[in-house]
């Protein structure tokens, strides 16, 4: 095989590695879907049913007001009552317009297509906007919690960077079988930065151990999980990265996946 | 509970906002008694001790599920109407509900407030519809033990 004939297959195999990986972060993003739209829908509804409440208390306080100004009497003080609840709801509002807005941005941090580009970033944003996502799905049962140093800005692939950690958080959340923790830790290493994702859920048994970076192995029931995520994130960290992945495990106390991304990115 | 009394709604939600939205549409068009509560566990304490006509709630949320609040709702006060306000488009969470614990209604997020207030006019309706059909069983069973008396009493007159 001549040398361009193998630099063109890589570079093939670069094209589907990509593909790949996009389809698997879309599936990703599929299966939080259902969480996504509940942590929305919820302040949406109370938009609706406060803009409502607001224009039919206008309304009846117009009504007030001019009958008042009929008789010549002060404001009736069920009118200013009706105010200082209209002014509740419309500060209900901001809130529910600030939590859907927090959890687009973070959903448009993974749903950019084919951002490919390697760029400078804040890698604990990246993980502030990870943390976003997985708690829409999983507050209800994982308590998150962040411990981020500050950190260089490291020169990465972030839509593929944001996904390998997409799928540790996840990951780490659906190992917790009832309630638990996942907690995500920063600092910075000189040459790297180092993430750590720590959960307090089942572990990982030692028959599997040497399985788990292995594309196709899960434990997941079908529908939750094809096998690809761990190996994928090991392609990502190692491969384009040039960084390292592994894990510390112990049954019935929890696993702790560790990250390290070089602060500069090597070019091949 | 008296029919006459002032109808109360109990919403169960871990999202205050849920609370706040409803609690103030009902005070705008109603007279109901409106109680919210964000903790399923004090949903459950309220139930034991507070007589109410509906109960709203949501699905999801932190160490009880909505199903699980209502399964207790209607071991606890069995005419109180039950409704699942949910923001999980989850078909399968709304036929388990009506299965399990006796749905009055399943009604999604964002929801409709002309829609919310039909169902909870209707729920408040049927529970002291029931109640009425309650105690006016309880009133027959009254009549008739009575009856039996008064039948027993005849006969040992007159045999």
């Amino acid at each position: 095989m001549t040398e361009s004939e193998t630099a063109q297959l890589r570079a093939e195999l670069d094209a589907a590695n990509r593909k790949l990986a996009e389809a698997h972060k879309m599936a990703s993003l599929g299966r939080l879907s259902a969480g996504i739209v509940h942590e929305i829908n919820t302040p949406i509804g109370s938009i609706f049913s406060n803009n409502e409440v607001i224009m039919r208390s206008l309304e009846k306080i117009k009504e007030l007001l001019a009958n008042a100004q009929a008789q010549g009497s002060p404001p009736p003080p069920k009118a200013m009552e009706m105010l200082d609840v209209i002014a509740g709801l419309a500060s209900i509002d901001k809130l529910a317009c600030e939590r859907i807005s927090s959890v687009i941005r973070s959903l448009k941090t993974f749903a950019r297509v084919s951002e490919h580009d390697l760029r400078k970033i804040d890698v604990n944003d990246l993980i502030r906007h990870t943390i976003k996502l997985s708690s829409a799905v999983f507050r209800r049962r994982i308590t998150f919690v962040t411990e981020l140093e500050e950190l260089p800005e490291v020169e990465c692939f972030p839509a593929l960077l944001g996904q390998v950690l997409l799928n540790l958080v996840v990951n780490a959340a659906q190992a917790i079988a009832d309630e638990g923790t996942v907690t995500v830790r920063t600092r910075s290493e000189p040459p790297y930065v180092c993430i750590d994702i720590q959960d307090t859920g089942s572990g990982i048994p030692p028959e599997h151990r040497s399985s788990i970076f292995k594309a196709g192995f899960t434990t997941k029931p079908i529908g939750e999980g094809a096998g690809i995520g761990l190996a994928l994130s090991r392609d990502i960290i190692v491969d384009t990265h040039h960084g390292a992945i592994d894990f510390d495990s112990e049954p019935g106390r929890g696993t702790t996946f560790h990250v390290r991304i070089p602060i500069q990115h090597t070019r091949t | 509970m008296e029919n006459s009394s002032q109808p109360t709604v109990l919403i169960v939600d871990d999202e205050d906002m849920v609370i706040t939205s409803i609690r103030a549409f009902l005070q705008l068009e109603t007279d109901y008694k409106v109680t919210g509560v964000t903790e399923p566990l004090h949903a459950v304490k309220y139930l034991e001790t507070n007589p109410v006509d509906v109960v709203i709630s949501d699905y999801l949320m932190p160490k009880m599920t909505g199903l699980q609040v209502l399964a207790k709702a209607k071991e606890l006060q069995p005419e109180a109407a039950r409704v699942l306000l949910t923001g999980h488009a989850d078909k399968q969470s709304a036929i388990q509900a009506i299965n399990e614990v006796g749905l009055f209604q399943y009604l999604e997020k964002p929801w409709d407030n002309a829609q919310l207030l039909l169902v909870i006019q209707s729920a408040i309706e049927r529970t002291r519809l029931l109640r009425t059909l309650r105690e006016k069983i309880a009133e027959l069973d009254a009549a008739h033990s009575n009856l039996k008396d008064v039948q027993a009493r005849l006969l040992r007159a007159f045999l």
